[in-house]
């Protein structure tokens, strides 16, 4: 401590006391301990199951033998399979209209909330609440719901409503052509809730002074959401694009429990197929294989919608 | 090019009345101010002319027609907003522009009148930037132009200097006064900022209140206020207000008793023995040893170069008065004053109104 009495005072409070604190003090100013933490848990949790996967993709692994050997089966058995052309183009229809709905229904509901809460009209936030309610529901209730909707027997409800309506049942799940209808319907209607608070909240930001000098302008409707609305939103829809994307992608609960894929592959997608291949087939090694695969389109999607962000807003 | 008419605007907001009965005549060409306290209404009163709001009751009147019933882009309104409200999306060509985007002209005709206008606010060299990119008062310059260039019936101000720093401030007065000589439009301009109503308007409209409480140049409300608010509202020191009573030609002020002068007394006629109010521009009050029996003690000094402001306190009152930069007072001084009564205003101390009613011109005529 007499050592420091000596040293002229900086104009800064001395942020450590004594010889001691030096190597602390040069580490604390340094990145390196504060991105540690975060560094060791995603290490852990998500880099370790990658490396993983990766490596049992170049084997033969089964999901209960132990013995295992390195191979390129598992990833070459992938190349010619015309099942898996099948599930690809399955998996691009789906995604493509579910990402599609949900961003459009998504953004119909945000601009709905909004105009209403402008005219100050009442029930707008249980407009807002009915419609996270379905963001709530886990996947796979999701998918029951659904599926007792959908249902083709007495009780079906959307069928029962059909028929009073004097319109013919319709066949929701049992014709492969519909299937996939119903399946991308029910990933709809639960993630535009999403997609409406995400957007939602980005339209909140937008001064409303713009609108009033629009108005003033004598903007119609649609030159007000061209010229004002979309370049605002614009990277919000990005956003909500790449994490939308990523997680139809990935999404397996709701087609697991409304269809199982089924009828035959019509609504199995790689996610699901991937997890078929695994667990009810125990090829661990060409699921392993299945999922690179996966990850590798995530990331080529995320990359180029990621590219179209601005890079900082003027 | 039009003349402007309120006719008995009402507002409220629930059962919060934020306008009411307010009657006004802008004739073709005017610039008028509409100056008051945040809160009493002048924001909402432009936004029902520009037809951003809807009025509970009464009528807007451009060139004598009723426009409640039009959509703000039907009226041929422009408004400059307070934060601009430029599209941040579109550069400044395209912002300026956008108001001729239906307009029956050929591409280059509308970047020509783009251009003209431009040049008319010296922004040429900024046309193919984008809005976060100009500085406030380049902004400010854009948010004109947008409006001008649509040649409208009425300019629409909402406060729109308040962004902008003092030198800028006073820069942007000017240029909007010069503006409005070179391309003379009926204009309303809303701004908290009694300093703007006194140097821009051709007539000030003080409001408080959601009422208006005068009408006048900016002489007439700054010499013959017709209540107190406007008074103390108008002026910067603020008017002293010094509590008096009217009896057998005297006045009868805290601690002393003046006789009045024989040019004031037909103004206070009738007045005997009534609480009144002397309102006496700091500029009437002098400091000098003796003066008129009312003494007080210097509190604080502002010099600002071209004069110095004392602040003085009395035990009934605290006054301020305007004096010549070289005074030789100090804070703690006893100094006597004298009152040029000849100059001041007298108001009935219950009402608040002026003893003298100042001509109401509520008609919208140009006394000149």
């Amino acid at each position: 401590m007499t050592d420091t009495a000596t040293r002229p005072i900086a104009d800064a409070p001395p942020r450590t006391t004594g010889a001691r604190g030096g190597v602390a003090a040069r580490l604390a100013s340094g990145p390196l301990p504060w991105l540690l933490p975060a560094v060791a848990m995603l290490g852990l949790f998500y880099l370790y199951p990658v490396i993983e996967a990766v490596r049992l993709a170049f084997t033969d692994a089964r999901l209960f033998d132990t013995e295992t050997a390195f191979s390129m089966r598992s990833v070459s058995s992938l190349a010619g399979s015309s099942t898996l052309g099948t599930i690809l183009r399955n998996t691009l229809s789906y995604t493509v209209a579910s990402v599609v709905g949900q961003i459009a229904l998504g953004l119909a509901i945000a601009l709905l909330v909004v105009r209403a809460e402008r005219a100050r009209l009442r029930g707008t936030l249980v407009l807002r609440t009915i419609v996270l309610a379905a963001w709530v529901i886990p996947a796979i209730a999701n998918g029951i719901i659904w599926q007792l909707l959908f249902s083709e027997a007495p009780f079906g409800a959307i069928n029962s409503a059909l028929r009073m309506a004097g319109v013919a049942p319709v066949a929701w799940l049992s014709d492969p052509g519909n299937a996939m209808l119903s399946a991308v319907i029910a990933t709809i209607w639960q993630g535009t809730a999403y997609s409406m608070i995400l957007l939602y909240a980005a339209l909140k930001t937008i001064d409303t002074a713009l609108y009033e000098a629009a108005a003033i302008d004598a903007a119609r409707p649609w030159e007000r959401f061209w010229f004002i609305t979309l370049p605002h939103l614009r990277p919000a829809l990005l956003v909500n694009a790449i994490l939308i994307l990523i997680m139809t992608l990935n999404m397996f609960d709701t087609i697991l429990a409304l269809t199982g894929g089924g009828p035959g592959r019509a609504t199995e997608i790689l996610s699901l197929y991937a997890y078929g291949t695994v667990f009810q087939n125990f090829e661990l090694g060409r699921g392993a294989a299945l999922s690179m695969l996966l990850l590798v389109i995530s990331l080529t999607l995320t990359a180029l919608l990621t590219l179209l962000l601005p890079q900082e807003r003027r | 090019m039009a003349k402007l008419d309120l006719s008995a605007i009402t507002k409220s907001f629930g059962a919060t009345r934020v306008l009411d009965q307010v009657s006004l005549s802008v004739p073709d060409r005017e610039f008028v101010v509409v100056v008051g306290p945040s809160g009493c209404g002048k924001s909402t009163l432009l936004r029902i002319v520009a037809g951003l709001e809807a009025a509970s009751a009464g009528e807007v009147l451009l060139d004598d027609r009723p426009v409640s019933q039009l959509s703000p882009g039907q009226r041929n309104v422009a408004m400059v907003f307070q934060n601009y409200a430029l599209y941040p999306h579109l550069t400044v060509a395209a912002n300026i522009g956008f108001g001729l985007r239906r307009a029956r002209m050929r591409r280059a005709e509308k970047r020509e009148a783009v251009a003209r206008v431009a040049r008319l606010l010296e922004i040429e060299p900024l046309l193919n930037r984008r809005p976060g990119a100009l500085s406030g008062g380049q902004r400010q310059r854009v948010a004109m132009g947008r409006a001008i260039i649509r040649n409208p019936a009425v300019f629409l101000f909402d406060e729109p200097l308040s962004n902008l720093d003092a030198r800028l401030r006073m820069q942007m007065r000017s240029e909007i006064r010069a503006l409005h000589r070179a391309v003379p439009t009926t204009t309303l301009y809303v701004t908290h900022d009694q300093i703007e109503a006194m140097t821009m308007a051709d007539r000030v409209v003080v409001m408080n209140g959601g009422r208006i409480e005068q009408i006048g140049t900016p002489t007439e409300v700054y010499s013959a206020p017709r209540t107190t608010f406007v008074a103390g509202f108008i002026g910067m020191p603020s008017i002293n207000m010094i509590p008096a009573r009217y009896r057998g030609d005297a006045l009868e002020l805290p601690s002393t008793t003046l006789p009045v002068p024989a040019a004031v007394k037909p103004r206070l006629a009738g007045h005997a023995g009534r609480d009144l109010l002397v309102g006496l521009r700091p500029e009437h009050l002098d400091i000098r040893p003796g003066g008129d029996g009312l003494v007080a003690e210097v509190d604080q000094i502002e010099p600002t170069g071209s004069e110095t402001l004392v602040y003085l306190d009395h035990p009934a009152m605290r006054l301020s008065a305007r004096t010549a930069p070289d005074t030789a007072l100090s804070p703690g001084m006893q100094v006597g004053l004298r009152l040029l009564l000849e100059r001041a205003s007298f108001f009935d101390a219950e009402t608040g109104l002026n003893l003298v009613p100042p001509p109401s011109n509520l008609t919208g005529e140009l006394t000149a």
